[in-house]
């Protein structure tokens, strides 16, 4: 049995990353809470194939895989990935819950409107700061895949008609 | 095009990666190489790099709801359900039960009475301890407050902590182990610094430095939190005063906490009831005797 003050110490600290992770892939706070409360049964049960340091890496794997379970099960009522109505909430909720780094919603929405393959990537690489390895290893796929979704989500930013801001260059040549 | 190993085509790909940290040696030489001759490759690195600089400050990253930690913690009970409850666990605040079924019954109460406390207590704490710090600070140093909420002390922590961050030296020894960093500080301070690290927190301690204020050195611990540099100012108490305070200083939080015989100031652009609570909790844990690290 595992040793309930270890999981504390090396599991909770990665709640937050946990939630804001579920929250970006299913893209609803109430759903995300599930998920992580799910994500953290079975982080419990499978504590012990944790290795030393890589506790964040390997919950944000278990959040992910819950993530995807939830998306499977409630394909029909998530419809499609166009109309996105992202941190929407955010206005409503007190300070502490989202961390507010500027007034802008469009590129929060840009990414939320993402499809879920890009969206992972770049939720992971940007807001998580993860490696190119650890993405690898939480969304099970090659080095290579992560740079080409990357760029391809990049570019798919960048060609987003809510943001102004950044110049879409070079957009053709992604095709 | 004078690069000659690398094509346009290979540098889209590197630029990627070059942003993301992830190029290095040779790869990253022949990139700089290719940039530097390459307008259209130049003009594509500066728009990833934009892209990057939005996101990272435009994006939320989301931070678990106290309704969530509670599920949680009683995910955990429940788990060890058997074993002697931990010391610093708390009694689970709900049945263990599925999220969406606790949500109307917690989030909304138990969150709105959350919320309305930390409110009060931050205005109470902040109306009161302005008013005494002005009445303290003026007597120490001949100097009255300037207005409500501000003193010299908070307003010099604050230029010590811009002038730190502008001048990119936050840090003098970097580690995350206190017992690294205490024999650092007490090597060049006269008194004994606590240093605390926060289990369970996102609150990372990440080194020290040694500033002065009010004339004195004083211990600067650095924890980060997400993306924001908190230094927090350790010094020992001057005065019998222990009322929390939370200032504002040229739109910079100045949190302040005591305990132990020691005042602990905390300095960052962070949400103020966030880092009065992280403050809190180490003067709290500085006087409780921090448990043995890992």
């Amino acid at each position: 049995m595992t040793d309930r003050a270890s999981f504390e110490a090396q599991v909770l600290p990665h709640l937050d990353a946990a939630y804001s992770l579920a929250r970006w892939l299913t893209r609803d706070p109430h759903d995300a809470e599930d998920v992580v409360q799910e994500a953290c049964i079975r982080a419990l049960r499978y504590f012990q194939s944790l290795r030393e340091g890589g506790a964040r890496a390997w919950f944000l794997t278990i959040v992910r895989h819950a993530s995807y379970d939830w998306i499977e099960r409630h394909r029909d009522r998530d419809g499609g990935d166009a109309e996105v109505e992202v941190a929407a909430d955010a206005e409503s909720e007190p300070a502490q819950i989202v961390e507010r780094r500027g007034d802008s919603r469009a590129l929060a929405q840009a990414i939320a409107a993402l499809e879920l393959p890009y969206r992972e990537v770049i939720v992971l690489r940007e807001l998580e700061e993860l490696s190119y390895k650890e993405i690898a290893n939480v969304a099970a796929i090659p080095i290579g895949t992560v740079m080409s979704r990357l760029a391809r989500a990049r570019a798919l930013l960048r060609q987003s008609p809510v943001l102004h801001a950044i110049a879409p260059r070079r957009s053709g040549g992604e095709r | 095009m004078s690069g000659g190993t690398m094509n346009c085509a290979d540098a889209v790909l590197a630029i990627g990666a070059w942003c993301d940290g992830e190029l290095t040696g040779d790869a990253a030489a022949a990139l700089s190489v290719h940039v530097a001759g390459c307008a259209e490759c130049r003009a594509e690195q500066a728009s990833l790099v934009a892209l990057r600089d939005e996101i990272r400050t435009q994006v939320p990253r989301y931070v678990a709801p106290p309704s969530l930690r509670a599920l949680v913690d009683a995910e955990l009970a429940r788990a060890f359900a058997d074993k002697p409850a931990d010391a610093h666990a708390e009694a689970p605040a709900v049945a263990p039960q599925r999220a969406s079924a606790a949500r109307e019954a917690f989030s909304l109460s138990q969150l709105r009475t959350w919320w309305t406390r930390e409110r009060q207590r931050w205005f109470a704490a902040g109306a009161f301890a302005g008013a005494l710090l002005a009445v303290v600070v003026g007597a120490l140093t001949g100097v009255v407050a300037r207005h409500w909420g501000s003193d010299d002390i908070a307003v010099a922590a604050v230029e010590s902590h811009i002038a730190a961050t502008l001048g990119g030296h936050t840090i003098t020894v970097a580690s995350s182990d206190r017992h690294q960093i205490k024999p650092w500080l007490s090597a060049r301070l006269d008194y004994a610094a606590p240093v605390i690290e926060l289990a369970n927190s996102p609150f990372v301690l990440a080194g020290a430095r040694v500033d002065r204020l009010a004339g004195r050195p004083v211990a600067t611990l650095v924890y980060h939190y997400r993306l924001h540099v908190i230094d927090v100012f350790v010094r020992p108490l001057a005065d019998a005063d222990d009322a929390p305070a939370v200032t504002m200083v040229r739109g910079f939080t100045v949190a302040r906490a005591t305990g132990a015989g020691m005042e602990w100031r905390a300095v960052a652009d962070v949400d103020p009831p966030l880092l009065a609570a992280f403050v809190e909790r180490l003067a709290s844990e500085s006087a409780a005797g921090q448990p043995a690290a890992r």
